[in-house]
């Protein structure tokens, strides 16, 4: 579950790619694949936004004689204990799960970038000083820290996101170093420093659109580890608090049940593993073309 | 390459030798065909002391049944039985009780069980050090303890005439443990606590296990065990912490444990089906499972609101469809055990069309987003709920109950706990509703739970009255049915009781206190002592070998 070699998966994945030999798949297919993909993004935005355009219905709204129905036409996703619609109740947790997701993946990328830059172009003390921060933050492992956060800050969806987003950010902050001295070695910022450009401006115009693009595409990636995670939260029950529509929390509610309504678990579970899925792949195209684009460029 | 090759030849050698080891430990199995250790997995809360006499919680009792006894025990019907004093004697004005004590018990520190152990405990329990809350309630009206005609006669002397002195003796929150151990500092008898009963604590491994061992000097079974002299057959009990619903049935299930206590519904259920499981179904006594409404603070002092959360609540419904006919529905304060329990559904209806009513007659209106309002302030009710104490199937229940406030205009807010943080929101009055089932010994609990005294916290900083009422006609009442010595008086009083709290409205009754134990058929001879349903060791057989 560490951070790590998640993040430099990619990376690797895409530079490999451009050796001669790999097996990348065909333009036909790729082009296929990457429309299912958009369109699968689509319908999570669609269900995060604008949750009544799909499952008009209450996700709260209790009927116990209505309870364990298995998956029908009224209700393709079966209904849970209280009689709840579980499909109506899945489109609806997409919303706080990508919110929590992409909360916590922006204070993750906001505190790494932070951390990265300063330790990348900072003075050498600073940078000693700032990985080792990194490392520390780096050797704690994730959920630990997050429940740590929420033992002392009391379970939420705000503990949630301050939990996931510090977890994620020396991970971002490590990479941000990496690209930022990678791009400051590099000709161009070479020759920039030559011609005498203030150094704010060398930073602002040369090194920094060199050193993001990976991070936005590590951020992508990051965002569907951190609904993972805060789907994880939410099943220790640390997340928002009943009857929420949150997915780790109905996957946990659903655990008791399992042997008799395979429903309740199931269609939370695939929810969770299609935005992790989605995001995944997302990350990886967008890694692939930036740095299929570095290397032409 | 030549390091490949080494491994690659070291794997048969090793799964040989594990072969021969793993049928090495089978033969040596076949030969014992019982085993006298028995794996037991609760689910209810770790004490923080083993020592029952500290706080006094239903975990607490649990664990003490197998190494603490009571004075007296009470049978199958209600009738109190003989334990560790084999005669009782009331005087005339019923101030004074003699208590003949079982010649020749020991305490398992060797300690001899005279008329001081009982002195000493009562002492103990009445000591404010001893943060005593359910033993030190049961005990408020005896004044001393003094020696008899000898060693084995205690005289208890009261206050005032108290009917369920024998009932507070029964409990396993006032039994009776070792005068020499009680004199250690409390973190080493909360540790090691030493009592007469068949099992002795033998190391405790917080978060984990408690491991007991037979007491090989057991001589002090209740009248109605079928083991009446002797030690016990089992030689160990090892007490797992599992807190976790499913994976205690899990265990149960792959034979790793042998019995489990805070079962689900839908498991008991199936345990019927699939023999090789057994469900013991032994309610607690006391009161009923019920949620609280703390009438105390707004808004649920307007007896109108309190009115209007109970129409609005579908419990009917939510019980049998959670429960699935595992818990019939209560509209008492009283668990179904007590024979005073009285049912009153008139009190308790479902009507949500009377729930809004009442709520516009008392000012609430509702604003834009369906909560009602009144003077700017939300109708909001918290709601801390201590996972350690409940089972999926009963939060669920909340949350319909929740949905149902929901639709009339109350936002009940919904606050999953760990018990320490229960307590703390309970003492500092933060709740507007609880669900604090509360186990005694006799009808008496009514006191405990709606006496107006019960509003001020005990020593342990526990308070009982929950729902914070606080009428004078009730405490008379109170008062009257505990002083009583008349049976039928007594029972008139308690219905008297049952009906002023119905009326006020401070309560929504839901079930009896759920209390199922699932066990392995294997598991022979085991019983719940009909005092507060705990399961007692003594009688079970050994066990098949696994």
């Amino acid at each position: 579950m560490s951070a790590v070699p998640s993040l430099d998966a990619p990376d690797r994945r895409a530079r490999r790619r451009r050796t001669p030999g790999s097996q990348a798949p065909g333009p036909l297919a790729s082009q296929i694949g990457l429309w299912v993909l958009l369109a699968c993004a689509a319908v999570l935005a669609l269900a995060g936004l604008f949750p009544g355009l799909l499952a008009p219905g209450d996700p709260l709204a209790v009927d116990p004689a209505q309870a364990f129905q298995a998956p029908g036409w009224s209700h393709p996703f079966g209904t849970d204990e209280s009689g709840r619609n579980v499909f109506t109740r899945v489109v609806h947790g997409a919303g706080p799960s990508l919110f929590i997701g992409v909360a916590a993946t922006v204070l993750g990328v906001g505190l790494g970038a932070v951390l990265g830059l300063l330790t990348g172009l900072g003075r050498r003390w600073l940078d000693a000083a700032g990985s080792r921060l990194i490392d520390a933050m780096l050797a704690f492992p994730t959920l630990l820290l997050a429940l740590l956060l929420i033992a002392v800050r009391g379970p939420g969806v705000a503990g949630v996101v301050v939990a996931v987003g510090l977890s994620s950010a020396p991970g971002y902050a490590r990479l941000l170093r990496a690209e930022v001295r990678r791009v400051s070695r590099s000709g161009h910022v070479e020759a920039a420093r030559m011609l005498g450009h203030s150094p704010l401006r060398i930073v602002v115009r040369h090194v920094l659109p060199g050193a993001l693009g990976p991070l936005l595409a590590v951020a992508t990636l990051g965002l569907g580890q951190a609904i993972v995670w805060s789907s994880a939260l939410g099943y220790l029950g640390l997340g928002a608090p009943p009857p929420a529509p949150e997915w780790g929390a109905m996957l946990n509610a659903g655990r008791t049940y399992v042997t008799s309504a395979w429903w309740m678990t199931v269609f939370p579970g695939l929810a969770i593993v299609a935005v992790g899925v989605v995001a995944t792949l997302l990350g990886r195209r967008l890694s692939a073309h930036l740095a299929g684009r570095s290397a032409g460029g | 390459m030549r390091t490949r090759t080494t491994r690659l030849l070291a794997l048969p050698a090793a799964l040989a030798a594990a072969t021969l080891a793993l049928s090495g430990c089978s033969g040596a199995q076949d030969a014992q065909s019982t085993r006298t250790t028995l794996n037991y997995a609760t689910g209810d809360a770790e004490p923080e002391c083993l020592d029952p006499h500290v706080g006094g919680n239903y975990p607490q009792a649990l664990l003490g049944t197998n190494f603490a006894e009571s004075l007296v025990s009470r049978d199958k019907d209600g009738k109190i039985i003989p334990w560790l004093a084999e005669s009782w004697k009331e005087s005339a004005d019923g101030k004074t009780w003699e208590f003949v004590l079982k010649d020749g018990v020991k305490f398992t520190d060797g300690t001899p069980l005279t008329w001081e152990a009982v002195k000493a405990n009562v002492d103990h329990l009445l000591d404010p050090d001893t943060a005593s809350s359910t033993g030190y309630l049961a005990f408020q009206q005896i004044a001393d303890v003094t020696r008899g005609a000898n060693d084995h006669v205690a005289v208890v002397h009261l206050k005032q005439t108290d009917s369920a002195l024998l009932e507070s003796f029964a409990q396993p929150w006032n039994a009776i443990e070792s005068p020499t151990a009680l004199k250690r500092p409390q973190e080493e008898n909360c540790a090691s606590p030493v009592g007469t009963g068949p099992f002795v604590v033998d190391s405790w491994t917080k978060q984990d296990r408690v491991v007991l061992t037979r007491n090989e000097n057991y001589t002090s079974a209740p009248a109605d065990a079928a083991n009446q002299n002797g030690p016990a057959k089992l030689q160990e009990i090892v007490w797992r912490f599992i807190p976790d619903a499913t994976t205690r049935y899990n265990a149960l299930s792959s034979g790793e444990v042998d019995v489990i206590d805070n079962a689900q519904p839908n498991n008991i259920t199936a345990a019927g089906d699939n023999s090789g499981l057994e469900d013991l179904n032994a309610p607690r006594p006391g009161s009923s499972n019920r949620i609280e409404l703390n009438s105390g603070h707004a808004p649920f002092n307007d007896k109108k609101v309190r009115e209007a959360f109970i129409r609005a609540a579908n419990v009917d419904d939510g019980i049998q469809s959670l429960f699935m006919g595992t818990a019939p529905r209560s509209t008492s304060a009283l668990g179904s055990t007590e024979p005073l329990s009285k049912d009153m559904p008139g009190s308790y209806p479902h009507d949500v069309d009377a729930a809004n009513r009442l709520l516009d007659e008392a000012g609430w209106t509702k604003g834009s987003d369906g909560i009602r309002e009144k003077d700017g302030k939300k109708l909001t009710a918290r709601f801390p709920v201590s996972t350690n104490q409940s089972i999926p199937a009963e939060q669920s229940l909340f949350e319909q109950i929740q949905a149902g406030a929901k639709e009339v205009g109350i936002d009940v807010k919904l606050q999953p706990v760990d018990l320490q943080s229960w307590y703390s929101a309970l003492g500092k009055d933060d709740y507007e509703l609880v669900d604090a089932p509360y186990t005694k010994v006799g009808p008496d609990v009514l006191r405990i739970l709606y006496h107006s005294d019960s509003i001020k916290p005990a020593p342990s900083g526990y308070f009982a009255n929950h729902a914070q009422i606080d009428d004078e006609q009730l405490d008379t009442v109170l008062d009257k049915a505990r002083a009583s010595t008349d049976a039928d008086e007594r029972a008139k009083l308690y219905e008297q009781a049952q009906q002023i709290i119905a009326d006020a409205q401070v309560i929504l009754p839901l079930y009896d206190q759920q209390n199922h134990f699932l066990h392995s058929t294997g598991v022979k001879g085991l019983r719940a002592l009909p005092t507060v349903n705990t399961p007692t060791f003594l009688d079970v057989e050994p066990l098949p070998a696994s």
